[in-house]
């Protein structure tokens, strides 16, 4: 187990150095002059000079990256240009709202989507089946910021049920519940598919299995046989279908937060990226990029906690 | 598929000469299809069919579409919020939307085919592709999209190289898993054997056997593309005004959601649809090429 996890550790050392060049590249390969960019247009050549000297740009590449590695291992990552606040601060306060919608999308999402999987591949090739099929294949081709739409029209602005801009607080109080629905519910709906197909070819998998025939050969009732059996047995790449679908998950954060103005990582990024605003769009991406990571080293983990077999 | 008469049988469930006979007698794959070639058909002839200039802002504003009490066969789609007509927006945006999501998959599904087949040819190589194929995985589309938007400015292109690069290391592994129990059967061994060129081995052995999985990969892969070009449009970071593209008159439509619900639904539905069907074709031609990669 431990060797399991202290590999896994090893394989991030290179994606991580991959990570760090790509912020780096960010930083330099900005369109135009970034010392002109940060001077601003009033600014003489003298302190252009300045600046670019003062930012070690008038340095070989190698020496600019390794002085990058350096300031970032020591948690700087620079100004924003637009707010003057530190880039850290500015990622700090847009780390718990994203992973506060994310959580708020993975519990309902998720429960609902194994539900649907199992049912589907209970009553292989009937009627339901066809419909829950059908359902994950419409959900996986909506563009999302359609469903985003849809929702903000009919119960933010029609219905007038739920808030739709911005958030309201901590998850934990009704304001805040109340602001993440909308949110929430629009990156869910994209994540049912997935989940219930996989749980579906997953569950008919195991269900061809011989201790789900043993089970039934025992007398166990059927209802039985599928959850304690046969479900339980299937969860496993459920879970590892979570940190596959982390990407996608990531990027339909990015578009709903946009859209909700939601004050997480994505529209951070999104934001910066519009507003020329490179050192935090850098922080941003670096920080989307190692949460991506750490996740699905998390999953790999998790993979060989749930399955006995894959600790070999 | 008749000049590979001389190459030796697929792996598996052999494809048969009329795979895609068996694919259309699917009535929702027959349909799938029928759309989808319309949709190109009229995109790619967009200048000729197109009844109005699409950048030609027009005095009759958010007029609704044809089908609606008021509206008229002048602009059977309507128009937008600036008088532009939605139908000939809507064949060029379907255009550009199309053309990106072809060229990324295009793009990355050949270079990733090519890395996979490689590596599991070339066994000495195999470490080194697949190290740098697991440092690309580490990348989702969406924060490569992000960074090359960042770098190079929004635009059409960035979008397409983020797709084609993120595309690369999935097929690469698709294609290499293929190509490595290709590469275990006994016709690999008999045309060593009998003196054939690692050239003619790799082209006329490997990669006819492995190009029917690499195609499923790629149709399923392309209506994925096809979200995310579209979301970034719509964010404002992909293709931007003056062309059209779909994701991008959604966008242009939101503030008219409430008067003229037309201007972002109708290209919002025209992406799904095309994802839909791309998705269900992709599906049918699994089960039909390759029935062990069902789901």
């Amino acid at each position: 187990m431990m060797t399991q996890v202290a590999n896994r550790l090893l394989v991030s050392i290179p994606v991580l150095f991959g990570v760090l060049l790509l912020g780096f590249f960010l930083l330099i390969l900005v369109p135009g002059d970034p010392a002109i960019v940060l001077a601003g247009p009033m600014a003489t050549p003298e302190i252009v000079d300045a600046i670019r000297a003062d930012m070690g740009l008038d340095r070989p590449v190698l020496i600019q990256f390794a002085s990058y590695l350096g300031r970032v291992l020591q948690g700087d990552l620079g100004r924003s240009l637009i707010s003057n606040k530190t880039v850290v601060s500015e990622l700090a306060a847009a780390i718990g709202p994203t992973a506060e919608l994310m959580l708020a999308c993975l519990i309902w999402s998720i429960p609902l989507g194994i539900a649907m999987g199992t049912l589907a591949a209970v009553h292989r090739g009937r009627l339901i089946d066809r419909i829950i099929m059908a359902i994950s294949v419409a959900g996986v081709s909506l563009p999302i910021f359609f469903i985003c739409l849809i929702l903000i029209q009919l119960v933010g602005v029609h219905w007038q049920l739920l808030p739709f801009i911005g958030r309201g607080g901590p998850l934990w109080t009704l304001e805040g519940l109340r602001h993440v629905a909308l949110p929430a519910l629009s990156l869910g709906a994209i994540f049912i598919g997935p989940v219930a197909r996989m749980t579906r070819s997953s569950v008919l998998e195991v269900l061809k299995l011989d201790h789900v025939r043993t089970a039934r050969a025992k007398g166990l009732s059927e209802r039985r046989v599928i959850l304690r059996h046969g479900l339980r047995n299937a969860l496993i790449p459920v879970v590892t279908l979570v940190g596959l679908q982390a990407g996608y998950l990531l990027g339909g954060a990015v578009v709903t937060e946009s859209i909700f103005s939601y004050p997480g990582l994505g529209r951070l990024a999104v934001g910066a990226i519009l507003s020329s605003d490179f050192p935090l769009a850098q922080g941003a991406i670096l920080i989307l990029a190692l949460a991506f990571i750490l996740i699905n080293m998390i999953v790999d983990i998790l993979y060989a906690l749930l399955d006995p077999r894959v600790q070999a | 598929m008749s000049a590979a008469a001389d190459a030796p049988p697929a792996d598996g469930p052999a494809p048969g000469r009329a795979w895609w006979r068996r694919l259309l007698s699917d009535p929702l794959a027959l349909t799938s299809a029928v759309f989808l070639a319309l949709v190109v058909l009229s995109a790619v002839a967009a200048p000729l069919i197109a009844p109005h200039d699409p950048f030609a802002s027009s005095r009759s504003v958010m007029q609704p579409p044809v089908w609606t009490d008021t509206g008229s066969w002048a602009h059977p789609l309507g128009t937008d919020g600036q008088g532009r007509d939605m139908l000939s927006r809507s064949l060029y945006g379907t255009r550009l939307t199309l053309l990106i999501g072809v060229l990324s998959v295009g793009l990355g599904g050949v270079l990733g085919s090519i890395l996979g087949l490689m590596a599991a040819f070339k066994s000495a190589i195999d470490p080194y592709v697949m190290r740098v194929v697991d440092v690309m995985l580490s990348f989702p589309a969406i924060l490569l999209g992000l960074a090359l938007v960042a770098v190079m400015g929004p635009g059409a292109w960035p979008v397409i190289v983020a797709l084609a690069i993120a595309t690369v290391p999935d097929c690469a592994r698709i294609a290499r898993s293929i190509a490595v129990s290709v590469m275990k059967q006994e016709y690999i061994e008999a045309g060593r054997a009998v003196g054939l060129s690692d050239a003619a081995l790799f082209t006329r052995y490997l990669l006819r056997n492995a190009i029917s999985s690499i195609m499923i990969f790629i149709s399923l892969r392309f209506g994925q593309v096809i979200l995310i070009g579209a979301a970034l449009s719509y964010l404002g970071l992909g293709a931007r005004p003056p062309v059209a593209e779909l994701g991008m008159m959604a966008a242009q439509g939101r503030d008219f959601l409430l008067f003229a619900p037309h201007i972002a639904v109708i290209p919002s539905v025209l992406i799904f649809l095309i994802v839909l069907t791309a998705n269900v074709l992709g599906d049918a031609l699994r089960d039909v090429l390759d029935p062990r990669l069902r789901g």
